[in-house]
């Protein structure tokens, strides 16, 4: 061969030779072999494991919505890096900026639409992950750091969106930072109380931190910008590794283990063969049972195809949701934000309307309060639910079906009927004008809710001598509680923090 | 494999159908933003007009030229961004003017003088100038502060920059008519404006820079904007807002619409001193240093609104007391010049009567004393008799209980009368003028003459000496015993 024919021939074998070189496979695989291959050659696809349990893969175990949150987080990368290139984050240029996004920028608005309903959509979903991880039992050993890497994730995800809200410098993102930056200095209401915010206040500290200054300005908005650009995507795209790597090194998506042998049956050969004992996987030593060389595990398919459509369809779908909100609605861009003219009610996005909620009855226990001792719980659950039982079922069986049902049914009447009465008849302080702060704090709305969730799982405890159940009611308690103030929150609070059927009763001014 | 056993064929049909929606609508946004976009079409039809007015090659060579694209003008001393111009085409073509809009020339060619890439257009309309649609631009019912101002009422921008009365003959006429409104009606006798006016209203100096946020609009009917609530205020007031002190002002509908843009044009908005006409920086020199003040005027301006004539004493029913007919012949006569001007530079603690002070209502000396000249034309003041020795407070006490407090209030804090234990009453009203007043009563009041029903001079010193223990504490004030 001359060199001119090779050279002819290295020229028309290139494009070949470019996807080997790129994906490390010559050719679209074709057996169950090449596909896991495939899956291990590859950086995005060795993220899942070469084979998959049939049981991750039941839509209705897991709704696909870590897939969801996943390609929500992708989506909002995507059109944030787009704003990112025309958004100018100074308090003089900020708005103006938005405008142009809006009129000029080709397809800014469309874009703004879609980063704020995939924002909405990451938050709405990750709620519903938890929800889905906690009621399959998915948190149990050996899953319980990733459940606090869940959790890690949860408040960035939330951080984001607040960190988000300031960006566009109008009154909505004006007075809602201004409410979140009380809130932080919150821890006040309890030094005031005591008397000491001279010689320790945390909550001044805290404002502080946040605004870097006393008053939502430049300092915090270029703040707000950092956090919302650089250090909360890096810190969630790092957890977000964690935690998928977790998943695999935890044995993949729990399932119920004890749940009878199903002959997977592909194509009519039957794969039912398992190493009961076996403790090596392809690379290093991993916790659980893993096949034998050469045969399909019980119940396992090949993640590609499998696996790999429904993520395509879960990320699809994630995409298409947020195009179609995102053409018929356009994200709210009001007023210049301005420190002279107060928005009444000034709100929060959506999921901190129930903090709000809360706030409105003691700024600390709403603020900080509350909050921690959820989070604290929440991250306690894994450790203190040790029963080995329920895991990958639903409610963990019929059980704490009934329980779930139960609690939410108790969780729903309770926070109904106390915030009736408190929309009715008051609160201490206007039954007893000169009573002490600290009272207040101490007990309202607030606290007292979650005294009484807290005593319903205590009773559920006795009755079932079951920590699961008792975990099962508290956590549908709270969650119940938290749609109810939700929707408190967002609907029927009006100016002045006032009881409203509908924002049209609202009056004007 | 056959298709039924694949597993994931539910999966494969989800991703091929959110796909197609996904790639259906990118499709669908594309093509709103960039073909069914209003000023795409609006300036297709003006390359059209451009064409049919094309008289010569190079016009019409020009008019294929014309391309479709964004236009913005861009005044950055102004903070001015205006898309306006991706519509209005031919704003400052001539050749527009029997054009419908957005085509048609400028009217009254105002652009002549006010070229459009100097001004940009929202500094004088108003509006959003940002938008490149018409509902958003115009931006009534949209999140911005100052929306595009009706065609009725653009003149009050002009007063960013000019003098109104300095503007020839019938220009910005509504802006001229108003300003002259502001002062006939004596809107200043109770709010105030550079620093001059009373204090009963608010402040009126940037009225026209808040939003409508700033009204209570509960009561409005009509539009939510600032203008009409200026329109349904000046129609009844305590309509718009309940309990409110002020009269009606009794307008026109075009006095109305007048008024409005008067109260728009106030606004202080730093503009650079290069767009600012030379009448106007001659307006605020003249502000610096006013001319010889005219005691008629200032008291129509200032006073009138209240004191009305001043002739009369008046009852005033939202005050729920009678006002002073200052002008009294009756009153005059007994009150000494120190005493009035003590009056009017102080007010009255207790009463709706401000003071009206270089301090408290921004009138200079000059100006209190030619409201005083003004006031003293109805008489001059004559030499009181003196008044009798103060007696007994305690049978003057009696007697004011019986006689006097009906109307003056036992407390003396005035009831339907002026009040009495008010310090600045004891401070400027002499015991010969009090005497006076219980001996003759005072014309056109209810004030009656006490001297002719029977109380003798000694009374007279006894309710003295009862009234002057209301006087302030401290050193004993200078003209008390005169």
């Amino acid at each position: 061969m001359t060199s001119a024919q090779e050279f002819l021939k290295n020229l028309k074998e290139t494009p070949r030779n470019l996807r080997e070189s790129m994906l490390r496979v010559g050719h679209a695989p074709e057996t169950d072999r090449e596909r896991s291959q495939s899956t291990f050659h590859n950086l995005f696809l060795h993220l899942q494991s070469v084979r998959t349990h049939r049981a991750s893969l039941r839509f209705s175990y897991t709704f696909g919505l870590g897939l969801i949150l996943t390609a929500s987080f992708a989506v909002l990368t995507v059109t944030g890096i787009l704003l990112m290139v025309y958004y100018k984050p100074s308090t003089d240029l900020a708005y103006q900026s938005l405008k142009d996004i809006h009129y000029v920028v080709p397809a800014g608005r469309f874009i703004r639409n879609i980063h704020r309903w995939a924002a909405h959509l990451m938050a709405a979903a990750v709620f519903l992950h938890m929800a889905r991880v906690f009621y399959t039992g998915s948190y149990k050993h050996p899953r319980e750091f990733n459940w606090l890497v869940g959790l890690a994730l949860l408040v960035m995800t939330l951080g984001l969106s607040f960190t988000g809200y300031l960006l566009p410098w109008d009154q909505l993102a004006y007075w809602a930072i201004t409410i979140g930056a009380n809130i932080a200095n919150s821890p006040r209401e309890v030094t005031d109380a005591l008397g000491i915010t001279k010689w320790f206040d945390v909550g001044g500290f805290q404002k502080q931190l946040l605004l870097g200054a006393n008053y939502v300005g430049q300092e915090a908005l270029i703040r707000f910008y950092v956090l919302h650009v650089a250090v909360l995507p890096l810190a969630i795209t790092a957890f977000m590794g964690i935690h998928f790597w977790r998943v695999r090194k935890d044995g993949g998506l729990s399932r119920d283990v004890t749940a009878p042998a199903v002959p997977a049956q592909i194509a009519g050969r039957d794969l039912n063969v398992f190493a009961p004992t076996k403790t090596y996987g392809l690379m290093a030593v991993v916790r659980g049972r893993t096949p034998v060389v050469g045969r399909a595990p019980e119940g396992s398919v090949p993640s590609w195809p499998h696996l790999l459509w429904a993520e395509m369809a879960a990320l699809m779908f994630t995409v298409a949701l947020t195009l179609v909100l995102g053409y018929f609605s356009d994200a709210p861009l009001k007023e210049m934000a301005n420190p002279a003219i107060p928005e009444n009610p000034a709100k929060a996005p959506w999921y901190f309307l129930g903090l709000q909620e809360l706030v409105s009855y003691s700024a600390f226990m709403g603020g900080v309060g509350i909050p921690s001792i959820v989070l604290i719980g929440l991250g306690l659950i894994p450790y203190l639910d040790r029963d080995p039982r329920g895991v990958g079922k639903w409610f963990g069986g019929p059980e704490g079906r009934g329980v779930f049902w139960r609690s939410l049914l108790f969780g729903l009447l309770s926070v109904l009927a106390l915030l009736t009465f408190t929309v009715n008849f008051g609160w201490l302080r206007s039954w007893f004008p000169q009573i002490p702060q600290l009272f207040i704090i101490a007990l309202n709305p607030g606290t007292v809710i979650v005294a009484v969730y807290m005593a319903w799982s205590l009773w559920v405890l006795r009755r079932s001598q079951s920590v699961r159940m008792s975990a099962v009611a508290l956590f549908t308690c709270f969650l119940a509680g938290f749609v109810v103030l939700t929707a408190m929150g967002s609907i029927f609070r009006g100016p002045n923090w006032h009881f409203y059927w509908w924002p049209s009763q609202w009056p004007v001014h | 494999m056959k298709p039924s056993s694949d597993p994931s064929r539910t999966y494969k049909w989800a991703t091929l159908v959110c796909a197609v929606v996904a790639v259906g609508f990118l499709f669908a946004a594309a093509v709103r933003e960039n073909i069914s976009a209003d000023w795409r079409r609006y300036q297709a039809n003006y390359k059209k007009i451009l064409l049919a007015k094309a008289t010569d090659d190079t016009a019409r060579r020009t008019a294929e030229r014309f391309p479709i694209e964004i236009r913005q003008v861009t005044v950055p001393t102004l903070g001015a961004v205006d898309r306006c111009v991706s519509c209005h085409n031919g704003i400052d073509d001539p050749r527009m003017a029997s054009e419908a809009n957005p085509y048609k020339t400028h009217p009254k060619g105002l652009l002549k003088i006010h070229p459009v890439e100097r001004f940009g257009c929202t500094v004088c309309h108003q509006g959003q100038g940002a938008a490149l649609n018409f509902q958003e631009a115009k931006a009534e019912d949209y999140f911005w502060d100052y929306p595009l101002l009706p065609a009725s009422l653009t003149e009050a921008t002009c007063n960013s920059c000019h003098d109104p009365d300095a503007l020839p003959p019938g220009a910005a006429a509504k802006l001229v008519r108003g300003k002259k409104l502001y002062f006939e009606k004596g809107c200043a006798s109770c709010h105030k404006l550079d620093g001059k006016g009373g204090s009963l209203g608010p402040a009126l100096d940037n009225v026209g820079l808040k939003t409508k946020h700033q009204f209570m609009r509960a009561q409005l009917q009509g539009s939510q904007t600032v203008w009409n609530w200026m329109a349904e205020h000046f129609r009844d007031p305590a309509k718009i807002v309940p309990a409110s002190l002020m009269p009606a002002p009794a307008l026109t509908e075009l006095d109305t619409q007048a008024l409005t843009v008067y109260m728009l044009s106030l606004r202080q908005r730093e503009i650079p001193s290069e767009y600012l006409a030379r009448d106007k920086i001659e307006e605020k020199y003249a502000r610096l240093h006013p001319g010889e003040p005219d005691g008629k005027t200032l008291y129509q301006q200032y006073c009138a609104s209240c004191h009305d004539t001043g002739l009369f004493t008046r009852w005033d029913k939202k005050f729920g007391r009678f006002v002073p007919g200052i002008r009294n012949s009756a009153f005059l006569k007994t009150e000494e010049d120190e005493c009035l001007l003590e009056t009017v530079r102080e007010g009255r603690p207790g009463t709706r009567m401000p003071g009206w002070g270089p301090k408290a209502g921004g009138l200079t000396e000059k100006e209190l004393s030619a409201v005083l000249g003004y006031l003293r034309t109805s008489a001059p003041f004559q030499d009181l008799p003196p008044a009798p020795e103060r007696g007994s407070a305690e049978r003057g006490k009696v007697l004011f209980n019986h006689e006097c407090a009906g109307c003056h209030g036992t407390d003396g804090k005035g009831l339907i009368a002026p009040a009495l234990a008010n310090p600045v009453f004891q401070k400027a009203a002499s015991d010969a003028f009090i005497a006076q007043t219980i001996r003759l009563g005072r014309e056109n009041t209810p004030m009656p003459a006490f001297g002719r029903a029977g109380i003798s001079e000694q009374e007279i010193g006894d309710v003295l000496a009862y009234l002057r223990q209301w006087e302030p504490k401290g050193p004993p004030a200078q003209r008390a015993g005169r």
